[in-house]
């Protein structure tokens, strides 16, 4: 069931009802929610819903016997089970996602050294949103084991917070202690909630239909058949997916997240107009934040504390693993692996200048727009970031080398253009930039409305958006990228 | 909560003004389109008024030139086929648009088999492209509701347009050969390698062959003179792909005139673009041979 869904639209609208209709008795509306998020992600396959369901348990009752074990003073005992949950994340991870591909690359390697193996590929169907909710988990886990956290008494609210349908499928990686705090109390109907989740919504299909859906139809037009097009129409179509990704992506956050504000909860933010930075390390503290978020509290942190003694190179070393984590992340294939290792490679400049640990503050004319080398510098991070998704893109190294090997070879073919996509696809991310550039710099003034409109703003606003996404959307679209992860 | 459910009515009249303020304008746009597909649906459905019509999806599109037809048979021809695999559930619904404004004598009409096989690639949704028209023929909000968007249709005008806006203006501004009458030349030479025979494994589809019947019936009611063609391939597949058409014309006593394997075009290299579709060579030849049929065997037209 996609989020942008007629059946999901009444599917949420059934549960909204009965979720408010019980609102004076929180428990109650916990286990209206624990069953719409069962119900939802079982629509995917019901063996996903079951092993979801019993890693809950599981990481529930290792939660609690690290909490008896602290209450004993037995740090050891502790420390053994919060391994054994990671173990268990981890392991829940590389079983699914990783195991065929890296057995596939030892018996690659071993072929180096003419050692013959053999391994018959394992045929798993990988849990949807897996990627997401073993970090759940595991967060659960490592911060009761720091004190962050006590050990969640209620199981209810706690499974909640793993299968909580909003962000089950593809984030915001909510933190356990924001979340949990927000199922203690009972979540009354709020107007303004609604008014402003249904906001977010919209956008978030605009975001997907008209500007992520549209550039797709080009971008993998060109991408699927590179070899028969012009180098021009490769570096174009690549100069497009990173937008087509941050609308993909962004828009399904800003879904998700307005669902979860008509729910009365407040999750996490994903994205903070990630192409206005002027460096790697910036673009990486807007995009995908609450993944990055994690990786730097769970990963980056504890690697650098480790690697101090080694001093800059410690944590540039810090810096690798971490990126590599985060390639590696997106799937098993050694294009991710690759485009962790270069946005790493990016930082070490960074890292050698001092401009790792500085705020970087990007300045502004008298008009309050940013100053030439400014937007010079974030054109360049652009183009930076779309070399990278060039490989992020790729099904494999071969490809992505082919497609390298076809830009200096087709110069002299011309552009394709397909006319109602990219005109379509034109307006609307003109129509985004312009909500971007809005917010990033300008973000007290308003378009002018003449008085009599300006108390119908939001009315307004949402008609217009409406009327936008029936008028540019594509309503027979794919899945949301970031499905598969 | 009243001040909510002032907020709710206030967006949903709002929404409806833009709406239909901004359908209307393209509906304007739409029905002035000079060229682009919006042109070729358009005419179709509002300003058509031949005697002999063209129906059928892209083969029909390159296949038929109606002034070589307009010359052999003396009749005015227009040939409203449009690509995309179009099928019996566009058809039928143009059919109905057509037959509230006037009667045409005679419908030729290219049969292909997603007109009556489950073909996947081609099934209710290729009605969507009479959104416009919702509401012009009871046929054509037949073939809408069975797509599933008639009732989105309704609700919004704006969605009948959805994604056309850039079409709608090029189509205003541009400019398209009327004198071709619907005929879309293709330019070029196929080329052969790798090609193979399309077959259609496919079971058959109960509902594209009630509407096919319902398509022969009221042209039949209507008096018009249907009359079914297939016409040459490349290369053919060596099952009797039109044994259902063949069987279906017999049944209500409407030619069938089957080019399928003409050997004066099959493995004729020169005369295809691709290996379903001939080039303005082989069109014309095409028509030729085929007028001339016509006039010979169906003196009546």
């Amino acid at each position: 069931m996609v989020v942008n869904s007629l059946s999901f639209l009444w599917f949420f609208l059934a549960v909204m009802v009965v979720y408010y209709l019980c609102q004076n008795r929180k428990e109650l509306q916990n286990i209206v929610l624990l069953i719409a998020s069962y119900w939802f992600y079982s629509q995917v396959d019901i063996r996903m819903a079951i092993l979801l369901l019993v890693l809950t348990l599981v990481f529930w009752l290792l939660g609690k016997g690290i909490g008896v074990a602290f209450d004993k003073d037995d740090n050891r005992r502790a420390s053994i089970l919060v391994n054994i949950g990671v173990a268990i994340g981890i392991g829940a991870l590389f079983y699914f996602k990783y195991l065929n591909f890296f057995m596939d690359s030892i018996i690659a390697f071993a072929g180096l050294f003419d050692l013959h193996l053999s391994w018959t590929a394992m045929k798993l169907i990988v849990p949807v949103g897996l990627s997401f909710f073993t970090f759940k988990l595991m967060s659960y886990v490592l911060d009761i084991y720091h004190g962050k956290i006590a050990p969640e008494k209620d199981i209810v609210s706690f499974t909640n917070y793993i299968a909580f349908f909003p962000t089950i499928l593809s984030g915001p990686i909510d933190r356990p202690k924001p979340f949990l705090k927000q199922l203690t109390v009972a979540r009354i109907f709020n107007p303004d909630n609604l008014m402003n989740g249904f906001r977010r919504i919209l956008w978030g299909m605009f975001l997907k239909m008209c500007i992520a859906d549209r550039l797709d139809i080009y971008v993998s037009a060109i991408w699927n058949n590179y070899e028969h097009h012009s180098s021009i129409s490769i570096i174009f179509a690549s100069l497009l997916y990173p937008l087509q990704m941050y609308a993909d992506f962004c828009g399904y956050s800003e879904m998700a997240i307005g669902v979860a504000l008509i729910l009365g909860f407040k999750v996490a933010e994903n994205f903070k107009r990630p192409f206005f930075t002027i460096n790697i390390a910036n673009y990486w503290s807007r995009w995908h934040m609450s993944l990055t978020s994690w990786l730097t509290d769970y990963v980056f942190m504890p690697l650098n504390i480790k690697l101090r003694d080694w001093g800059t190179n410690g944590t540039i070393a810090a810096i690798m693993l971490n990126m590599a984590f985060i390639g590696m992340w997106h799937g098993a294939e050694w294009t991710f692996f690759l485009f962790g290792i270069y946005h790493g490679l990016w930082y070490i400049p960074l890292m050698i200048s001092g401009q790792f640990f500085k705020k970087t503050k990007i300045k502004v004319n008298s008009h309050g727009w940013p100053t030439a080398p400014f937007v010079a510098k974030m054109a360049g991070n652009y183009l930076v970031v779309t070399f990278g998704l060039m490989l992020f893109h790729s099904k494999n190294i071969s490809e992505f080398w082919a497609i390298l090997c076809r830009i200096p070879e087709a110069w002299n073919g011309s552009l394709f253009f397909d006319m109602p996509t990219l005109v379509n696809g034109a307006i609307c991310s003109i129509a985004l930039i312009y909500v971007d550039i809005q917010e990033e710099w300008f973000p007290n003034k308003k378009i002018y409305l003449p008085s009599f409109a300006e108390r119908w703003r939001w009315e307004l606003t949402i008609a217009l958006e409406i009327v936008a996404i029936l008028l540019f959307g594509i309503f027979d679209s794919n899945q949301f990228i970031y499905f598969q992860f | 909560m009243k001040k909510l459910l002032i907020h709710i009515t206030i967006v949903t009249g709002l929404f409806f003004v833009f709406d239909r303020l901004l359908g209307c304008g393209l509906g304007l746009l739409y029905s002035q389109s000079n060229a682009t597909d919006e042109y070729k649906i358009s005419y179709s459905n509002e300003s058509t008024c031949d005697s002999l019509l063209f129906f059928g999806s892209s083969r029909c599109l390159h296949h038929y030139v109606p002034a070589i037809f307009e010359e052999e048979l003396g009749v005015s021809c227009y040939n409203t086929a449009d690509w995309g695999i179009k099928n019996i559930y566009y058809h039928y619904g143009l059919l109905g648009n057509i037959l509230t404004r006037y009667i045409p004598k005679t419908i030729i009409f290219e049969i292909h088999p997603c007109d009556w096989l489950q073909t996947p690639y081609s099934g209710a949704e290729r009605a969507n492209s009479l959104a416009p028209y919702c509401g012009m023929s009871n046929q054509c909000d037949e073939m809408l509701q069975i797509s599933g968007n008639y009732w989105k249709y309704q609700l919004s005008m704006v969605y009948r347009y959805t994604g056309s806006l850039p079409n709608l203006l090029a189509g205003k501004y541009g400019t398209m050969d009327r004198s071709l009458k619907g005929w879309k030349p293709m330019d070029g030479v196929m080329d052969t390698t790798n090609v193979k025979a399309e077959e259609y494994p496919f079971a058959e589809d109960t509902v594209k062959i009630a509407l096919l019947e319902r398509f022969i019936k009221e042209c039949q009611q209507y008096h018009i003179r249907l009359i079914m063609v297939e016409s040459p391939m490349y290369i053919c597949s060596k099952q009797d792909v039109f044994r259902f058409p063949r069987i279906l014309a017999q049944k209500h006593g409407i030619p069938f005139l089957d080019h399928y394997r003409d050997s004066d075009f099959m493995g004729h290299r020169d005369l295809f673009f691709d290996f379903g579709h001939l080039n303005r060579k082989g069109a014309e030849l095409y028509s030729k041979k085929l007028s001339k049929e016509l006039r010979n065997t169906l003196p009546a037209i």
